[in-house]
């Protein structure tokens, strides 16, 4: 076991020292690779951005539920105690008519608007904060409440949160579809890479073959090459994005500027670094086992 | 006596319909020392290779220290390999790297510990002479020299089987006589051996059991 361990790490280092040794003879796959890289992930920043940026925007959607006129106190409390049951709802406050006249006089600058009325024209009204941001589940949520016994309507103003929600959801798929297209990138330009490299070394392989190594043996070096490239590619794409995010971030703080907002284009987080690294290295690593698997039972003798 | 090598009843056929090897049955006890005869073609290489899991039969059982190859997966054929030796007519060494590390790559396949391993190393250039040498890189070396070489690479994790397929074809006798002295010693020390040459006037001063072939049979 401690002899397997110091194989490979024996074949870790020295596949990381022959990339080091030609840095220009590794640097197009790298550059390739780190691109492939650079690209979803520049994505995915712009789009969590705004999404962070929305969130605090909206805060959260809320639904404001008006009772009728002739609703009572016992009304009120049915209400208030289905509301404080559901499992969809964060939370509530209660606005009685009163407070809401008085609020108006406040706010419109009326005092003793309410002396000219005989009655207060205003409802009793409940202002809930849903647990959920999607859109659909919040209009369901404004269905149900306004069935509700009492209440007159329930309003929620859905259209400029769905279209919000559906851009970045937009956002969300084209990463994702991008996100994959270029992993797949990713597997075949290091699949290309370890089959020009076995190609290149063909007679090591069959005279190791010939003394007996097993393919994992002959495997291994090509797989540790591909893990510190796609290592490599993962830092050189976190550079490129951390590039992005610092030279575009002015430009866009400018621009919202003019809209009175406060955006900013943020950089992966050191979990978010890591990730992406754990995945550069293993889809990399796959392209290298797939060709090896392909082209080492190609080499005599099999 | 243990038998390391079995075949019963072995056929080769190649790709093509040509049959290197026709229903061919023989042992070769452990412990032996055993010559393959014949000209070129008559299938010496084609047993070699069988015996050494580089080809399978098309027909009939190879048992090799008690394995049959022909029920193995391809997958455990290179566990069998580790314990033999082979040395090569074309030497097949690795031009990129020392003398020393041509004969480290076995160990390193078997994964042996690193400290021993150099050790056992120089023992094995030290036999066949070349210890001076162990820095050199291949190419700057005699046809002579590279032979040894590849024995020296064929016995360093002392195989129990070393198999040779016509090591003195391209060597003037005098060199010849030499690697032969190489193989009695190993002989010597329990070592069971196969060789194969064209030439008999070699093997017929060892006394030794000759396999003559003759068209993939035996010859009379």
């Amino acid at each position: 076991m401690k002899h397997f361990l110091y194989l490979n790490w024996q074949s870790a280092r020295q596949a990381l020292v022959k990339i080091l040794r030609q840095p220009f003879g590794s640097l197009l796959t790298l550059l390739m690779l780190s691109i492939a890289l650079a690209l979803p992930l520049s994505l995915y920043l712009t789009v969590s951005s705004i999404q962070e940026w929305a969130g605090r925007l909206t805060a959260t959607p809320q639904i404001t539920l008006f009772m009728e006129q002739s609703a009572e106190e016992a009304d009120l409390a049915a209400v208030s105690s289905t509301l404080t049951k559901h499992p969809r709802i964060q939370s509530y406050s209660f606005v009685g008519k009163k407070q809401a006249l008085s609020d108006l006089e406040k706010r419109n600058g009326l005092p003793g608007l309410s002396d000219g009325l005989t009655d207060n024209p205003l409802p009793d009204a409940f202002v809930v904060t849903p647990k959920t941001l999607e859109p659909h589940e919040l209009e369901m949520l404004q269905k149900e409440l306004s069935g509700l016994p009492m209440v007159e309507t329930a309003q929620f103003d859905a259209r400029w949160a769905k279209r919000l929600y559906g851009m970045v959801e937009m956002g969300k798929q084209l990463t994702w579809f991008l996100g994959a297209a270029l992993g797949i990138a990713l597997v075949l330009v290091t699949h290309n890479a370890v089959r020009m490299q076995i190609l290149a070394r063909r007679d090591e392989i069959e005279v190791a073959k010939l003394i007996g190594a097993p393919d994992s043996f002959i495997r291994r070096p090509f797989m540790y090459h591909a893990m510190w490239q796609g290592l490599l590619a993962g830092l050189a794409a976190w550079g490129l994005t951390s590039w992005l995010v610092i030279t575009a971030n002015p430009a866009i703080h400018e621009f919202a500027q003019l809209y009175n907002e406060a955006v900013q284009l943020r950089g992966l987080s050191p979990v978010e670094l890591l990730v992406v690294l754990a995945i550069s290295a293993l889809l990399a690593m796959l392209g290298a086992r797939l060709a090896s698997d392909h082209h080492l039972r190609q080499i005599q003798p099999r | 006596m243990q038998r390391m090598i079995q075949f019963d009843q072995v056929t080769k056929r190649y790709p093509g319909g040509n049959e290197a090897l026709k229903n061919l049955s023989f042992t070769i006890d452990t412990g032996e020392m055993a010559f393959l005869a014949g000209h070129s073609g008559a299938g010496k290489s084609t047993l070699l290779k069988l015996v050494a899991g580089i080809e399978r039969a098309s027909s009939g059982s190879v048992i090799v220290s008690g394995q049959n190859l022909s029920k193995l997966r391809s997958s455990q054929i290179p566990y069998v390999r580790q314990h033999i030796g082979m040395v090569f007519q074309d030497h097949k060494l690795l031009f990129d790297r020392s003398v020393f590390d041509n004969v480290m790559l076995p160990l390193d396949i078997i994964g042996f510990d690193r400290r021993d391993a150099a050790r056992r190393v120089r023992a094995a250039l030290d036999k066949v002479g070349l210890l001076s040498k162990e820095k050199s890189m291949p190419i700057r070396l005699s046809g002579g020299e590279q032979q040894r070489l590849c024995i020296a690479r064929a016995v360093v994790h002392r195989p129990s089987l070393l198999l040779a397929d016509e090591p003195s074809a391209n060597l003037d006798r005098a060199y010849a006589l030499d690697i032969m002295e190489l193989f009695k010693s190993f002989h010597q020390v329990g070592v069971t051996v196969v060789i194969s040459a064209h030439d008999e006037t070699l093997m017929e001063d060892y006394g030794r059991r000759i396999i003559r072939l003759k068209e993939g049979q035996f010859a009379a």
